[in-house]
């Protein structure tokens, strides 16, 4: 479940958010409480809080006093426009040095994405 | 103070080493001499077989810090509160005991001719041959200085191991041969009453428990 | 506040020996703390001082703001069942009976559950048990008694993976509802990495890392590839464990790398690997032989 790539923190955080952009986590729905994520990833509860904490700043998440945390309004859209600002960097830049590693012009790249996502009979590009 | 009855507590978790076993040696030394004392001659000579408690209860002193020691430091307990538990335990069995003795003694002596077959295992002449509650003070304090000397054996040992315990023993030695050497101790032993013996064993005792104190305060577990 | 745990120039000397050498660390509050190093690197020594099990030749120790060796100062607050712990001649149940006595918070149910999950038999003697299952018994001891310094000194040896989830599921389990200062010695750093807040190493007596756990995962990084790229990316930084095989050299780089360490790794076709916590003090601690520590950075 986690890695050894980054903080536990920061992975914690990033699940999360990857559930609330898949909307398996809803708008307005309760997150899990640290414990319960400390229990679930076997991670000690300061930490866990600290993944809950980086969202809250985000503004991801909201507190509810006395309830626990909520998935923001609006959360789940502005999850996806960062990410969609920070494709490019994540997946476009080592999928272009790799095929320019193996002598796969651009021509080639495209053609290479393009019969993939008709595989996948959804993603058309 | 508290924590000085916790610790008793503790050692009462053990209650069967610490309260059947001295009586399960004594009645077996007790059944063999009365079954000896019946096939021979009548004999008022008292055996003296009435040591084997005393006996049990230095095996008790060492064994209550031996393996109990380090788990009682490992729960929290000061070696201050340890050794006071201890030996208010050792105080209080020793009177219980010194009490039951008592109370055989008076058994032995209302069954008229010792048990039937002229048996005198409880009675021991000079020591335990006067009224009840000498019997009683000196038995406690026989047993309770026993207590004591082996605690003090059993700190020796775990603070210092096998060399520290010779040396220890080679420094008794050394101070009842000096006693011996002077003159007049043996002259203040023969002199004294079984009363005063007692005052004297418990003198002892107390000096034993402070050198157990004294060596405690710095053991390591 | 009072730290639960104040060490300072902590020094043991055995016989002219060296067991533990001028320490010092601080514990706040409520955490988990992993103390972690090789045998005989001191860490046992370090927890009976805490525990006043022995004493320190120099230094200062402070727990829950007294001296340890002060009478009953710590009675009640402080737990430290070792690995090599000398029990009474009693049953399971009595020696549990018996802790229960000394702590004002110990919790009669969760030793329940505990002896229930470990498959403790209550009626056997504890010298007679495995070295594993005593192992399990000063878990129970550890965790039930809920003291404020709870102290684990290689609690699980001899215990099977099954048994040591347990163990980390429970710990976990009661430290939320009842928060303590937990530290805990251990070799199976991998296994525990996750429920430390906190990673003291100590080495020869010596604290050589002291770090929040998180902040060391992903901060030490394994970089293999080329050798002449491996050499240009490492210029400059902290090194070691240097090995290299043919035109291919690998590379221990300690400290966190920035995106644009990343994209110059890719850029020299360098494969990145990060390394576990557990290598991470196997670093700190290890001195490998291959160990060329380059300390060339400006």
């Amino acid at each position: 479940m986690l890695d050894e790539s980054a903080p536990i923190f920061s992975q914690v955080a990033e699940q999360l958010a990857d559930q609330i952009a898949d909307g398996g986590l809803a708008e307005g729905e309760r997150v899990p409480s640290s414990n319960e994520l400390a229990a679930y990833y076997r991670i000690n509860p300061a930490t866990a809080a600290k993944g809950i904490n980086v969202l809250t700043d985000e503004g991801v998440l909201e507190k509810r006093r006395g309830i626990g945390m909520f998935v923001a309004a609006g959360a789940r859209q502005r999850l996806l426009d960062e990410r969609r600002k920070r494709f490019t960097e994540r997946y476009i830049e080592p999928m272009v040095a790799e095929a320019g590693r193996l002598g796969i012009d651009a021509e080639a790249l495209v053609e290479l994405v393009r019969a993939y996502g008709h595989t996948q009979g959804g993603v058309t590009v | 103070m508290n924590m000085c009855l916790k610790v008793v507590r503790y050692h009462l978790a053990q209650r069967v080493m610490y309260v059947a076993a001295p009586w399960a040696a004594l009645a077996f030394v007790f059944a063999v001499n009365l079954i000896i004392a019946a096939v021979t001659a009548p004999s008022q000579d008292p055996t003296k077989a009435l040591a084997v408690i005393y006996v049990c209860f230095f095996a008790l002193g060492i064994l209550s810090i031996g393996r109990s020691l380090p788990f009682g430091l490992a729960l929290g307990v000061s070696r201050r509160s340890y050794y006071a538990g201890t030996a208010l335990f050792a105080v209080a069995l020793a009177a219980a005991d010194g009490l039951a003795l008592t109370l055989l003694q008076a058994l032995e002596r209302a069954t008229g001719r010792g048990w039937g077959v002229h048996l005198g295992f409880f009675r021991v002449s000079y020591i335990f041959a006067g009224p009840w509650y000498l019997t009683w003070l000196t038995s406690f304090t026989g047993l309770a200085l026993l207590f004591v000397y082996g605690m003090w054996f059993g700190i020796v040992y775990r603070r210092w191991d096998i060399f520290g315990l010779l040396a220890f023993l080679a420094a008794q030695v050394t101070v009842v041969l000096v006693g011996a050497a002077w003159h007049s101790i043996g002259h203040f032993f023969t002199a004294l009453s079984a009363a005063g013996l007692t005052g004297v064993l418990a003198a002892l005792a107390a000096v034993l428990l402070a050198g157990g104190f004294a060596t405690i305060r710095r053991i390591t577990v | 506040m009072t730290p639960a745990i104040s060490v300072a120039g902590l020094t043991r000397r055995y016989r002219g020996q060296l067991a533990l050498d001028d320490v010092t660390f601080d514990i706040e509050g409520a955490s988990i703390t992993g103390l972690l190093g090789r045998n005989g690197a001191g860490k046992t020594t370090l927890l009976r001082i805490i525990a006043a099990q022995e004493f320190a030749s120099a230094g200062r120790v402070r727990v829950l703001g007294a001296s340890p060796v002060q009478s009953d100062a710590i009675a009640g607050r402080v737990v430290l069942i070792r690995e090599d712990q000398t029990f009474p001649e009693l049953r399971v149940c009595q020696v549990l009976r018996v802790a229960s006595l000394f702590y004002p918070n110990w919790s009669a149910e969760l030793a329940e559950a505990l002896l229930a999950d470990f498959d403790l038999p209550p009626n056997r003697r504890v010298r007679k048990l495995s070295r594993g299952m005593r192992s399990a018994v000063g878990m129970v001891i550890g965790l039930a008694a809920r003291a404020e310094v709870t102290l684990f000194d290689e609690p699980y040896a001899g215990l099977d993976p099954v048994a040591r989830q347990i163990f980390y599921d429970r710990l976990l389990a009661d430290y939320a509802v009842h928060p303590r200062t937990v530290l805990i010695s251990t070799h199976l750093i991998d296994e525990i990495a996750g429920l430390l807040e906190r990673m003291v190493v100590i080495d020869r007596g010596a604290i050589v890392l002291d770090a929040a756990a998180d902040d060391l995962r992903g901060s030490v990084t394994s970089v293999r590839g080329p050798a002449l790229a491996v050499q240009e990316f490492a210029a400059g930084r902290h090194t070691c464990g240097r090995r290299q095989l043919a035109s291919q050299e690998s590379v221990v780089v300690i400290g966190a790398l920035a995106a644009l360490d990343l994209a110059r790794a890719r850029a020299l076709r360098l494969s990145l690997e990060p390394l576990s916590l557990q290598q991470v003090v196997i670093h700190a601690a290890g001195r490998p032989e291959t160990d060329v520590r380059d300390r060339t950075s400006a």
